[in-house]
């Protein structure tokens, strides 16, 4: 081919596709169409939890042709991320992207639905927002979108950017069938949490609540400007709000220093780094402040 | 900032002088009583070469980039790999240059017709996938090309061509929607060269040899 600029554009997206499509393999999980996975260590293999209808009987076909024998490893729903683990090791490890991803950047999104061999389609980045309730119970801090065509069979692979390194995980199993990318810092974070675990852990305190207007008089005690705050209507017996004498009718304001008004907020601050340690939580009791150390526990999956 | 318009005038230049040459040799085929495809001009002495399913039963009508409108004459037809082969009356025509090899996944690639009529529109994409397709007729498997460039009625018989210019395929098919499937080169250039080996090497398209029409 003569060269110039387009050709090697060109030439650098094939590059990229066939560099990252070493490490997207195929997963078969399901009776319908297969899906996509990437390949997260040697023998373990990162794709979308929605594609994993079974916990046997998993194979998973490599971008070199073998087809390796799987196990389920751990699972995470809300994010819709499941690992597996290999019955032997394969090569070619996908390499996460260093930068988050830019709006208008270029990217590939690649699938290997069927044993013809690798897929892709180009796009670029359209969107990154976040947070979205995922209705699984699940939180995903933030997503991307992009403008690329996410044909079937491409869920649990790769979107990469220009130079094949890993953006995100690309899933249609979490915005009622919308696809949608898992930035790739959140898709490690959960990767890294089921190889070591089996499961994500997430924070728990053990109170029910429900969202509540702070009266003015209220407000000018909390000396902040915030309307609306968590008022707890059930405490769990033996539970870390239990223990720290967290009672039916305070109204919760914040965490760790910053205010919460829904429980979603709640929710995002109760992540595992926040496992055991003692976290200052700010009430309205009686309309009065107050801050009580809550030893946050581990929520049983 | 200056590096960068540089950039994106080179990256203009490129693209300008790749769909110049592409849109000279495009042509319209007109088969059908209703709605048009696109073709190519294979050879500079007339051959053009579209998609079977364009041409219909009346006498195609061939329309060059220049508005000359000239009757073509069907050479030969394959359904299996839905090509036909048309000659024309005219010389020094500007041809394409295909392909050596199949394009690589994530390739960019251009398409180049007529959708919905529109004439001498261009989408581009990559090449997606090299899916396998069974035929019904005697050769059994074929590689195809599958793209996401969106393809429309009137893109059928037109070019997919890769960033140097060159023709990695035949715009043939949409499916689902957003899924656009061209035939490869080769097959293009094995139709042609063996429909011409039927009707002898001496290629003399002002004289019609009846053997070679179908």
């Amino acid at each position: 081919m003569a060269k110039n600029v387009l050709v090697e554009l060109s030439e650098a997206l094939a590059s990229a596709a066939e560099q990252a499509g070493a490490a997207t393999v195929l997963v078969n999980a399901r009776r319908r169409l297969p899906g996509s996975g990437i390949v997260y260590g040697a023998d373990l293999i990162l794709t979308a939890d929605h594609i994993v209808e079974r916990e046997e009987d998993i194979t998973v076909l490599a971008a070199d042709g073998t087809e390796i024998a799987a196990k389920l490893a751990g699972r995470d729903p809300g994010s819709d991320l499941a690992l597996l683990r290999l019955e032997k090791a394969t090569s070619a490890t996908a390499e996460p992207a260093s930068e988050p991803a830019r709006i208008g950047q270029i990217a590939l999104v690649l699938g290997r639905p069927s044993a013809e061999g690798l897929q892709a389609s180009l796009g670029v980045v359209s969107a990154i927002a976040g947070p979205v309730r995922t209705g699984r119970g699940g939180m995903l801090e933030r997503y991307i979108r992009t403008d690329a065509i996410s044909y079937p069979g491409f869920s649990g692979g790769p979107l990469v950017d220009a130079s094949g390194k890993v953006l995100g995980i690309n899933t249609s199993g979490l915005a009622r069938g919308m696809p949608l990318t898992i930035p790739a810092d959140l898709a490690w974070q959960v990767a890294d949490s089921l190889a070591a675990h089996g499961h994500v852990l997430r924070g728990y305190l053990g109170i029910r609540s429900q969202p509540v207007e702070i009266p003015a008089a209220a407000q000018k005690a909390l000396k902040r400007e915030q309307e609306v705050g968590l008022l707890i209507v059930g405490v769990e017996a033996d539970s870390p709000a239990f223990t720290a004498d967290l009672m039916v009718g305070d109204i919760l304001v914040g965490i760790a220093g910053s205010p919460v008004t829904n429980s979603d907020e709640l929710y995002s601050h109760l992540n595992e780094e926040r496992i055991g340690k003692a976290t200052p939580i700010e009430l309205l009791r009686a309309g009065q402040p107050k801050t009580v150390k809550v030893t946050v526990g581990e929520r049983k999956p | 900032m200056k590096d960068f318009l540089n950039f994106s005038g080179t990256l203009r230049g490129a693209l300008d002088e790749l769909v110049q040459r592409i849109q000279s040799s495009l042509v319209v085929v007109r088969g059908h009583r209703f709605g048009a495809g696109a073709g190519i001009i294979w050879d500079s002495s007339g051959l053009i070469l579209t998609n079977h399913h364009v041409i219909g039963k009346h006498t195609p009508v061939v329309l060059l980039q220049d508005d000359r409108e000239l009757e073509a004459r069907l050479v030969a037809q394959d359904e299996e790999v839905d090509l036909a082969l048309l000659a024309v009356e005219a010389a020094d025509l500007a041809s394409v240059q295909p392909a050596p090899s199949l394009p690589r996944v994530g390739e960019m690639v251009f398409a180049f017709g007529h959708p919905w009529g529109q004439r001498g529109y261009v989408s581009s994409g990559i090449v997606s996938a090299l899916p396998t397709a069974q035929t019904r007729g005697t050769r059994g498997s074929l590689t195809l090309i599958r793209t996401d460039a969106p393809l429309a009625p009137g893109n059928s018989g037109g070019p997919l061509v890769n960033g140097a210019g060159e023709v990695v395929g035949i715009n043939a098919m949409i499916v689902g929607g957003d899924q656009s499937i061209a035939i490869p080169v080769s097959l293009a250039r094995e139709f042609v060269q063996n429909a011409l080996s039927a009707r002898g090497p001496a290629h003399t398209p002002d004289r019609p040899d009846p053997k070679g029409v179908i």
